[in-house]
């Protein structure tokens, strides 16, 4: 009996290793391709490189202005998400705390930030009336306006499990609302916090629609505009082509593979429960 | 007397948030709502009092073009199968990672992982896997299957469009198995001891313990997978640019926009608004009242 669930176990685990294959095969093809040669490369294969072509890189920074890219990408991503994520807990925190229609009323209208589509016409009209047409500023207030939502919505979920006696032993301490709140809520915060950071800056860093419609100069690019821009500009050099690929990918796989133990934390605390 | 009363949770903590997303999504979301009725174009784009009512002539253009009415099918069929095929991937992952195995925070990261990566990237990458010559017609010509290895999965009308689904699941079910994930972790041990002791099986337990327990996590995958399965767009892009038949709604406003329709644009915008607040709704209403009843 112990022998068979034992050997279920064994049978499942070796199932499970090669569905993952199905996962791993594909982003290997890319990374191992972005070492070969374009010939080598365009046999999308697992064969290692002959040679390992580290330059494919030096060659991709270069033509494909990737040092402007990843700045403009790593401003746009920091600011909007610091802000998001300070503004939406702060948000959050009043809304879940606050008894009355209006606050019901004001968590409606998060909500229906949730499912609404981008408005991208009058999104650059507006931008440019009010002269913020092609600018950082514009894409941050953007790309802050369209992931609020989502953070606040994590935030109320989170809230609601800590306990009033908090915010009172903090008042009773003679905390002022600002020290309540930074001194005593946010350290509480600390788990929901990391989660809401890590899928707001995944999200802002990978975002497409927004920078492709907002910025229109060509060092106004961000990593996922170059993508696309590099692979009319090098349709037959799949090794260069899987370069800057992987230097999309890589920044926001590293933050993940660092933190990921806080998303799962996160979201089992925070969304699912809420 | 009458002290000052503290407030201790201050209005002012909700400005900033409320103010940007005010100003950057509220407002052009109501604004583009109005003006769908309108024949707004690009000699008026910021000059929005010059801006001419033409009743419902967008939307009657709309539904009266083919194409449309084949994004809008499109962009319905894209939502509910890939919303599909999340959940219950995502479940049947989640399930097999719940169990004690060696390599399971390995295998729940390996599969998480194409979330994290930019749908851009994994687009170029499917289209290389996907071409001609690519790895897909390869391993299909490896196992002997020639007659299907000469399939142009991205340029074929009758294939593209399910190729541009299999990259969403591929990329998004590992987000599902981790709302499952949270959701199993969170039912206590001792339900499925006490059916142990009544003697209930493994399937009877997965009724009548796990499936139950697990509403408030299909709730939320099935909510958020429609929610950005019908706002597709990324993904027909780079794949096919909306040609072969793919064309979704999101594609047909970025054909608008670039021609300087805007106010066709926004009309389409509205009804995919629409669409998603009709479908969530329904769906939200079913799912909670199921939640009730388990």
């Amino acid at each position: 009996m112990i022998a068979g669930k034992r050997g279920r176990i064994i049978l499942l685990e070796v199932a499970m290793v090669i569905i993952s294959l199905i996962v791993i095969i594909p982003l290997l093809v890319m990374l191992l391709g972005s070492f070969k040669t374009a010939h080598e490369a365009s046999y999308f294969n697992l064969k290692l490189p002959s040679e390992w072509h580290f330059d494919n890189y030096k060659k991709v920074f270069e033509d494909g202005k990737l040092d402007i890219a990843l700045m403009n990408s790593t401003i746009i991503t920091v600011m909007s998400s610091c802000i998001t994520v300070i503004s939406s807990a702060l948000a959050a925190f009043t809304i879940s705390r606050k008894k009355g229609k209006a606050y019901n009323v004001l968590f409606a209208l998060f909500s229906l930030g949730m499912i609404a589509p981008f408005m991208v016409v009058p999104t650059i009209s507006l931008l440019k009336l009010l002269d913020l047409s092609g600018t950082y500023s514009g894409v941050i207030l953007v790309s802050i306006a369209t992931s609020v939502p989502w953070s606040v919505m994590i935030f109320t979920g989170f809230i609601k499990g800590v306990p009033r006696e908090m915010d009172e032993a903090a008042i009773i301490d003679g905390c002022g609302p600002y020290k309540m709140f930074f001194k005593v809520i946010l350290p509480l915060l600390q788990p929901v916090l990391v989660t809401n950071l890590l899928i707001i800056t995944v999200g802002v860093w990978n975002e497409f629609m927004i920078p492709l419609y907002l910025f229109n100069s060509a060092s106004q690019t961000t990593m996922p505009l170059t993508v696309y821009n590099f692979f009319g500009q090098y349709a037959n050099q799949w090794n260069l082509v899987f370069a800057d690929l992987v230097m999309t990918a890589l920044p926001v796989t590293l933050l993940y593979i660092l933190f990921q133990r806080y998303i799962v934390a996160g979201l089992t605390s925070g969304a699912v429960k809420g | 007397m009458k002290s000052k009363k503290v407030d201790f949770y201050p209005k002012s903590f909700i400005v900033p948030a409320i103010a940007i997303y005010g100003v950057f999504f509220i407002l052009p979301t109501l604004v583009g709502f109005g003006f769908s009725f309108t024949n707004w174009n690009s000699d008026n784009l910021t000059n929005w009092f010059a801006i001419k009512y033409n009743g419902i002539d967008n939307f009657k253009y709309l539904f009266e073009n083919e194409n449309f009415n084949l994004a809008l099918y499109n962009t319905v069929f894209f939502a509910l199968v890939t919303t599909f095929l999340k959940t219950v991937i995502g479940l049947l992952l989640a399930l097999g990672l719940n169990q004690p195995l060696a390599t399971k925070s390995l295998l729940r990261g390996v599969f998480y992982v194409p979330n994290i990566i930019s749908i851009i990237v994994i687009g170029l990458l499917f289209s290389s896997i996907f071409s001609m010559t690519g790895m897909f017609n390869q391993l299909l010509e490896s196992i002997g299957l020639s007659r299907l290895a000469e399939t142009n999965w991205l340029g074929d009308p009758d294939t593209a469009f399910g190729t541009v689904i299999a990259m969403e699941v591929w990329k998004a079910s590992g987000f599902s198995m981790i709302i499952f994930l949270a959701g199993l972790q969170g039912i206590p041990r001792e339900l499925y001891e006490a059916a142990t002791i009544d003697g209930a099986d493994g399937l009877k337990k997965f009724r009548n313990i796990t499936l139950p327990m697990l509403a408030p996590a299909f709730t939320i995958a099935i909510t958020i997978a429609l929610i950005s399965g019908f706002k597709v767009f990324d993904q027909v892009y780079v794949l096919t640019n909306g040609h072969s038949d793919t064309e979704v709604i999101n594609t047909f406003i970025f054909r608008a926009f670039s021609a300087e329709q805007y106010g066709r644009a926004s009309a389409m915008n509205m009804i995919l608004f629409l669409c998603i607040a009709i479908v969530n709704l329904l769906v939200i209403t079913f799912l909670r009242k199921k939640e009730v009843e388990l």
